[in-house]
Protein backbone atom coordinates (compact mmCIF):
# COMPACT_ATOMS: atom_id res chain seq x y z
CA UNK A 1 0.00 0.00 0.00
CA UNK A 2 1.11 3.42 -0.80
CA UNK A 3 1.80 5.71 1.83
CA UNK A 4 0.77 9.43 1.72
CA UNK A 5 1.75 11.66 3.96
CA UNK A 6 -0.77 14.07 5.38
CA UNK A 7 2.10 16.68 7.12
CA UNK A 8 1.01 19.54 6.32
CA UNK A 9 3.81 21.98 5.93
CA UNK A 10 2.18 25.41 5.05
CA UNK A 11 3.86 26.13 1.99
CA UNK A 12 1.59 25.10 -0.01
CA UNK A 13 -1.77 26.48 -1.25
CA UNK A 14 -4.60 24.53 -1.48
CA UNK A 15 -7.64 25.61 -0.38
CA UNK A 16 -8.70 24.38 3.38
CA UNK A 17 -11.62 23.13 2.78
CA UNK A 18 -9.35 20.11 1.18
CA UNK A 19 -7.98 18.80 4.45
CA UNK A 20 -9.20 15.73 4.72
CA UNK A 21 -11.60 14.54 7.68
CA UNK A 22 -10.62 11.07 8.85
CA UNK A 23 -13.65 10.25 11.12
CA UNK A 24 -17.39 10.88 11.82
CA UNK A 25 -17.77 14.07 12.82
CA UNK A 26 -18.84 14.24 16.27
CA UNK A 27 -21.64 16.44 18.20
CA UNK A 28 -19.63 19.17 18.36
CA UNK A 29 -18.00 19.25 14.88
CA UNK A 30 -21.44 19.57 13.65
CA UNK A 31 -22.35 22.39 16.01
CA UNK A 32 -19.52 24.29 14.98
CA UNK A 33 -20.92 23.89 11.18
CA UNK A 34 -24.26 24.96 12.24
CA UNK A 35 -23.13 27.99 14.08
CA UNK A 36 -20.79 28.90 11.28
CA UNK A 37 -23.60 28.52 8.99
CA UNK A 38 -26.43 30.24 10.45
CA UNK A 39 -24.44 33.25 10.90
CA UNK A 40 -23.51 33.23 7.26
CA UNK A 41 -27.14 32.57 6.16
CA UNK A 42 -27.70 35.95 8.50
CA UNK A 43 -25.06 37.84 6.70
CA UNK A 44 -22.98 38.70 10.26
CA UNK A 45 -20.11 37.27 9.22
CA UNK A 46 -18.83 35.51 5.68
CA UNK A 47 -17.04 32.47 4.75
CA UNK A 48 -14.01 34.05 2.87
CA UNK A 49 -13.52 35.97 6.62
CA UNK A 50 -12.90 32.30 8.39
CA UNK A 51 -10.99 31.17 5.64
CA UNK A 52 -8.72 34.09 5.81
CA UNK A 53 -8.61 34.03 9.42
CA UNK A 54 -7.56 30.25 9.33
CA UNK A 55 -4.30 31.38 6.93
CA UNK A 56 -3.73 34.07 9.11
CA UNK A 57 -3.83 31.23 12.14
CA UNK A 58 -1.39 28.96 10.35
CA UNK A 59 1.31 31.90 9.65
CA UNK A 60 1.64 32.20 13.57
CA UNK A 61 4.56 30.14 14.90
CA UNK A 62 7.23 30.53 17.49
CA UNK A 63 9.78 31.60 14.93
CA UNK A 64 8.27 35.16 14.87
CA UNK A 65 8.89 35.45 18.38
CA UNK A 66 12.28 34.03 17.52
CA UNK A 67 12.57 36.33 15.29
CA UNK A 68 11.69 39.44 17.53
CA UNK A 69 14.15 37.61 20.30
CA UNK A 70 16.73 37.34 18.41
CA UNK A 71 16.51 41.21 16.82
CA UNK A 72 16.46 42.64 20.74
CA UNK A 73 19.56 40.70 21.59
CA UNK A 74 21.52 42.59 18.59
CA UNK A 75 19.98 45.76 18.45
CA UNK A 76 20.41 47.53 21.82
CA UNK A 77 17.93 50.19 21.07
CA UNK A 78 15.53 48.18 19.51
CA UNK A 79 15.49 46.17 22.57
CA UNK A 80 14.66 49.29 24.30
CA UNK A 81 11.66 49.91 22.54
CA UNK A 82 10.35 46.37 22.70
CA UNK A 83 10.68 46.75 26.45
CA UNK A 84 8.84 49.98 26.43
CA UNK A 85 6.20 48.91 24.06
CA UNK A 86 5.81 45.04 23.12
CA UNK A 87 3.35 45.28 20.24
CA UNK A 88 4.51 48.21 18.76
CA UNK A 89 8.53 46.45 18.85
CA UNK A 90 7.03 43.62 17.14
CA UNK A 91 4.89 45.77 14.33
CA UNK A 92 8.14 47.37 13.77
CA UNK A 93 9.26 43.88 12.38
CA UNK A 94 6.49 43.66 10.63
CA UNK A 95 4.24 41.23 12.99
CA UNK A 96 0.60 42.69 12.77
CA UNK A 97 -1.52 42.00 15.79
CA UNK A 98 -5.04 40.71 14.82
CA UNK A 99 -6.55 40.87 17.87
CA UNK A 100 -6.89 43.93 20.85
CA UNK A 101 -4.27 43.10 23.00
CA UNK A 102 -1.54 44.87 24.05
CA UNK A 103 2.04 42.88 24.46
CA UNK A 104 4.15 43.37 27.45
CA UNK A 105 7.79 41.61 26.69
CA UNK A 106 9.82 40.36 30.24
CA UNK A 107 13.35 40.78 30.04
CA UNK A 108 15.26 37.38 31.73
CA UNK A 109 18.28 38.56 33.71
CA UNK A 110 21.07 37.16 35.88
CA UNK A 111 18.74 38.16 39.09
CA UNK A 112 15.25 37.72 37.22
CA UNK A 113 13.44 34.92 35.65
CA UNK A 114 9.91 35.34 34.22
CA UNK A 115 7.46 33.12 33.25
CA UNK A 116 4.17 33.52 31.46
CA UNK A 117 0.71 31.79 32.66
CA UNK A 118 -3.00 32.44 32.42
CA UNK A 119 -4.67 30.98 35.37
CA UNK A 120 -8.15 32.47 33.87
CA UNK A 121 -8.26 30.34 30.65
CA UNK A 122 -5.56 30.24 27.83
CA UNK A 123 -4.44 34.42 27.15
CA UNK A 124 -1.40 33.93 25.07
CA UNK A 125 0.63 35.88 22.88
CA UNK A 126 -0.92 34.39 19.95
CA UNK A 127 0.12 37.12 17.13
CA UNK A 128 3.77 36.37 17.80
CA UNK A 129 3.88 32.52 18.93
CA UNK A 130 0.47 30.82 17.35
CA UNK A 131 -1.67 28.60 19.36
CA UNK A 132 -0.64 27.42 22.55
CA UNK A 133 0.35 23.76 23.64
CA UNK A 134 -2.23 21.80 25.67
CA UNK A 135 -0.33 22.26 28.76
CA UNK A 136 -0.78 25.53 28.88
CA UNK A 137 -4.44 25.41 28.83
CA UNK A 138 -4.73 22.37 32.04
CA UNK A 139 -5.50 22.55 34.92
CA UNK A 140 -2.02 21.75 36.69
CA UNK A 141 0.41 24.07 34.96
CA UNK A 142 -2.93 27.10 35.34
CA UNK A 143 -3.06 26.22 38.79
CA UNK A 144 0.37 25.87 40.12
CA UNK A 145 2.78 27.89 38.26
CA UNK A 146 1.81 31.50 40.37
CA UNK A 147 2.55 29.76 43.70
CA UNK A 148 5.46 27.37 42.98
CA UNK A 149 6.54 28.36 39.92
CA UNK A 150 10.35 26.48 41.14
CA UNK A 151 8.81 23.46 40.93
CA UNK A 152 6.54 23.74 38.21
CA UNK A 153 10.27 24.85 36.19
CA UNK A 154 11.74 21.69 37.63
CA UNK A 155 9.60 19.58 36.15
CA UNK A 156 10.49 21.36 32.85
CA UNK A 157 14.15 20.55 33.50
CA UNK A 158 14.65 24.07 34.75
CA UNK A 159 16.25 24.99 37.72
CA UNK A 160 16.69 28.34 38.66
CA UNK A 161 19.41 29.49 41.39
CA UNK A 162 17.59 30.25 44.71
CA UNK A 163 19.08 34.10 44.40
CA UNK A 164 17.72 34.59 41.23
CA UNK A 165 13.67 35.94 41.59
CA UNK A 166 11.18 34.45 39.70
CA UNK A 167 8.19 36.60 38.43
CA UNK A 168 5.31 34.96 37.05
CA UNK A 169 2.75 37.30 35.22
CA UNK A 170 -0.81 36.21 35.03
CA UNK A 171 -1.88 37.63 31.32
CA UNK A 172 -5.54 38.58 30.48
CA UNK A 173 -7.91 39.24 27.85
CA UNK A 174 -6.17 42.05 26.52
CA UNK A 175 -2.78 42.27 27.99
CA UNK A 176 -0.40 39.21 27.00
CA UNK A 177 2.91 38.90 27.91
CA UNK A 178 6.21 37.27 25.92
CA UNK A 179 9.81 36.29 27.53
CA UNK A 180 12.85 37.81 26.55
CA UNK A 181 15.15 34.79 27.55
CA UNK A 182 19.15 35.67 28.22
CA UNK A 183 21.38 35.45 25.07
CA UNK A 184 23.44 31.94 25.50
CA UNK A 185 26.71 32.02 25.99
CA UNK A 186 29.08 31.62 23.14
CA UNK A 187 26.99 33.35 20.55
CA UNK A 188 29.06 36.60 19.92
CA UNK A 189 29.87 35.55 16.26
CA UNK A 190 26.23 34.54 15.56
CA UNK A 191 24.10 35.82 12.87
CA UNK A 192 20.94 37.06 13.86
CA UNK A 193 19.28 33.81 12.41
CA UNK A 194 21.41 31.56 13.77
CA UNK A 195 20.74 33.19 16.98
CA UNK A 196 16.67 33.47 16.39
CA UNK A 197 17.22 29.22 15.95
CA UNK A 198 18.07 28.50 19.89
CA UNK A 199 14.86 30.63 20.72
CA UNK A 200 12.54 28.09 21.33
CA UNK A 201 8.32 28.44 22.29
CA UNK A 202 8.53 27.40 25.36
CA UNK A 203 11.74 29.65 26.02
CA UNK A 204 9.23 32.54 25.44
CA UNK A 205 6.75 31.13 27.94
CA UNK A 206 9.71 30.87 30.21
CA UNK A 207 9.56 27.30 30.98
CA UNK A 208 13.12 26.75 29.88
CA UNK A 209 15.89 28.89 28.77
CA UNK A 210 17.15 29.71 25.30
CA UNK A 211 18.92 26.87 24.03
CA UNK A 212 22.73 26.42 24.81
CA UNK A 213 24.96 25.68 22.24
CA UNK A 214 27.51 24.18 23.88
CA UNK A 215 24.77 21.50 25.36
CA UNK A 216 24.59 19.22 22.52
CA UNK A 217 27.74 18.39 20.85
CA UNK A 218 28.14 16.68 17.35
CA UNK A 219 27.68 12.61 18.12
CA UNK B 1 -14.84 28.53 55.36
CA UNK B 2 -17.75 26.46 54.72
CA UNK B 3 -17.93 24.58 50.92
CA UNK B 4 -20.80 27.01 49.60
CA UNK B 5 -19.03 29.94 50.64
CA UNK B 6 -15.59 28.41 48.83
CA UNK B 7 -18.27 27.78 45.47
CA UNK B 8 -19.20 31.44 45.87
CA UNK B 9 -15.53 32.75 46.05
CA UNK B 10 -13.67 30.53 43.58
CA UNK B 11 -15.60 30.43 39.60
CA UNK B 12 -14.84 27.06 37.79
CA UNK B 13 -12.11 29.19 35.92
CA UNK B 14 -10.38 30.27 38.54
CA UNK B 15 -7.86 27.72 39.53
CA UNK B 16 -4.57 29.86 40.13
CA UNK B 17 -3.29 28.60 43.09
CA UNK B 18 -5.13 25.59 43.73
CA UNK B 19 -3.29 22.03 44.40
CA UNK B 20 -2.94 20.12 40.87
CA UNK B 21 -1.30 17.00 39.59
CA UNK B 22 2.00 16.81 38.18
CA UNK B 23 2.50 18.51 34.64
CA UNK B 24 2.19 16.50 31.60
CA UNK B 25 3.32 18.32 28.01
CA UNK B 26 1.02 17.13 26.38
CA UNK B 27 0.01 18.92 23.04
CA UNK B 28 -2.10 18.27 19.75
CA UNK B 29 -2.26 19.85 16.18
CA UNK B 30 -5.57 21.06 16.44
CA UNK B 31 -8.78 18.90 13.91
CA UNK B 32 -9.78 20.98 10.82
CA UNK B 33 -13.01 21.87 12.75
CA UNK B 34 -10.93 22.99 16.05
CA UNK B 35 -9.06 25.48 13.93
CA UNK B 36 -12.28 26.62 12.13
CA UNK B 37 -13.41 27.40 15.64
CA UNK B 38 -10.90 29.46 16.86
CA UNK B 39 -10.84 31.24 13.27
CA UNK B 40 -14.85 32.02 13.99
CA UNK B 41 -14.37 33.21 17.42
CA UNK B 42 -11.32 35.81 16.01
CA UNK B 43 -13.97 36.59 13.27
CA UNK B 44 -16.54 37.29 15.96
CA UNK B 45 -14.45 39.60 18.11
CA UNK B 46 -13.64 41.40 14.58
CA UNK B 47 -17.22 42.21 14.16
CA UNK B 48 -17.73 43.05 18.49
CA UNK B 49 -20.13 40.51 18.05
CA UNK B 50 -18.16 38.52 20.75
CA UNK B 51 -15.08 39.60 22.63
CA UNK B 52 -12.56 37.54 24.76
CA UNK B 53 -14.13 38.04 28.27
CA UNK B 54 -17.76 37.06 26.79
CA UNK B 55 -16.32 34.02 25.35
CA UNK B 56 -14.09 33.29 28.90
CA UNK B 57 -17.46 33.81 30.92
CA UNK B 58 -19.25 32.13 28.92
CA UNK B 59 -17.61 28.92 28.97
CA UNK B 60 -17.48 29.35 32.82
CA UNK B 61 -21.42 29.66 32.47
CA UNK B 62 -21.05 25.99 31.42
CA UNK B 63 -20.52 25.29 35.02
CA UNK B 64 -18.00 23.14 36.06
CA UNK B 65 -18.80 19.58 35.38
CA UNK B 66 -19.19 20.56 31.66
CA UNK B 67 -16.06 22.38 32.14
CA UNK B 68 -14.84 19.15 33.10
CA UNK B 69 -15.84 16.96 30.50
CA UNK B 70 -15.48 19.26 27.29
CA UNK B 71 -12.62 19.62 25.51
CA UNK B 72 -11.77 22.86 24.85
CA UNK B 73 -13.16 23.58 21.52
CA UNK B 74 -16.24 22.05 22.73
CA UNK B 75 -16.65 24.48 25.01
CA UNK B 76 -15.89 27.00 23.29
CA UNK B 77 -18.83 26.09 20.53
CA UNK B 78 -21.49 25.34 23.34
CA UNK B 79 -20.56 28.73 25.04
CA UNK B 80 -20.70 30.58 21.77
CA UNK B 81 -24.15 28.57 21.17
CA UNK B 82 -25.49 29.87 24.72
CA UNK B 83 -23.81 33.50 24.12
CA UNK B 84 -26.23 33.69 21.03
CA UNK B 85 -29.22 32.90 22.13
CA UNK B 86 -28.65 34.94 25.00
CA UNK B 87 -28.03 37.78 22.44
CA UNK B 88 -31.14 36.59 20.76
CA UNK B 89 -28.81 36.35 17.43
CA UNK B 90 -30.04 32.57 17.09
CA UNK B 91 -32.50 30.80 18.91
CA UNK B 92 -32.53 26.76 20.08
CA UNK B 93 -34.91 25.70 17.52
CA UNK B 94 -33.11 27.43 14.64
CA UNK B 95 -29.37 25.84 15.82
CA UNK B 96 -31.42 22.15 16.77
CA UNK B 97 -32.21 22.04 12.85
CA UNK B 98 -29.44 23.37 11.38
CA UNK B 99 -27.66 20.48 12.98
CA UNK B 100 -30.22 18.03 12.07
CA UNK B 101 -29.60 19.25 8.85
CA UNK B 102 -26.12 19.51 8.62
CA UNK B 103 -25.52 15.72 10.37
CA UNK B 104 -27.90 14.39 7.06
CA UNK B 105 -25.38 15.77 4.96
CA UNK B 106 -22.16 15.10 6.26
CA UNK B 107 -21.03 11.44 5.16
CA UNK B 108 -20.99 8.51 8.03
CA UNK B 109 -17.59 7.14 6.55
CA UNK B 110 -16.16 9.93 4.90
CA UNK B 111 -13.81 8.93 2.03
CA UNK B 112 -9.95 9.71 2.18
CA UNK B 113 -9.40 11.36 -0.91
CA UNK B 114 -5.53 11.30 -0.62
CA UNK B 115 -5.77 7.28 -0.31
CA UNK B 116 -4.38 5.24 -2.94
CA UNK B 117 -3.81 8.39 -5.13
Amino acid sequence: MKSHSHDHDHTHHHPHAEIIEVAKPGYYEIMETAVRELLFEKNLITPNEIRRQIEVLDSRTPALGAGVVAHAWVDPAFKARLLADGRKGCEELGISFYDDTQLIVLENTKHVHNLIVCTLCSCYPRPVLGLPPDWYKLKPFRARAIYEPRAVLAEFGTYIPDDVEIRVSDSTAIVRYLVLPMRPAGTDAFTEEQLAALVTRDAMIGVVPALSVTAEPAP
Amino acid sequence: MSQTEDLLKRLPNDIGGMTAEPIVQVEHMLEPWEKRCHALADVLDFHKILNTEEKRRGVEGLGSEMIGKLSYYERWIAAFANIFFQKGILTPTELAMKMEEVAARLPETPADACANS
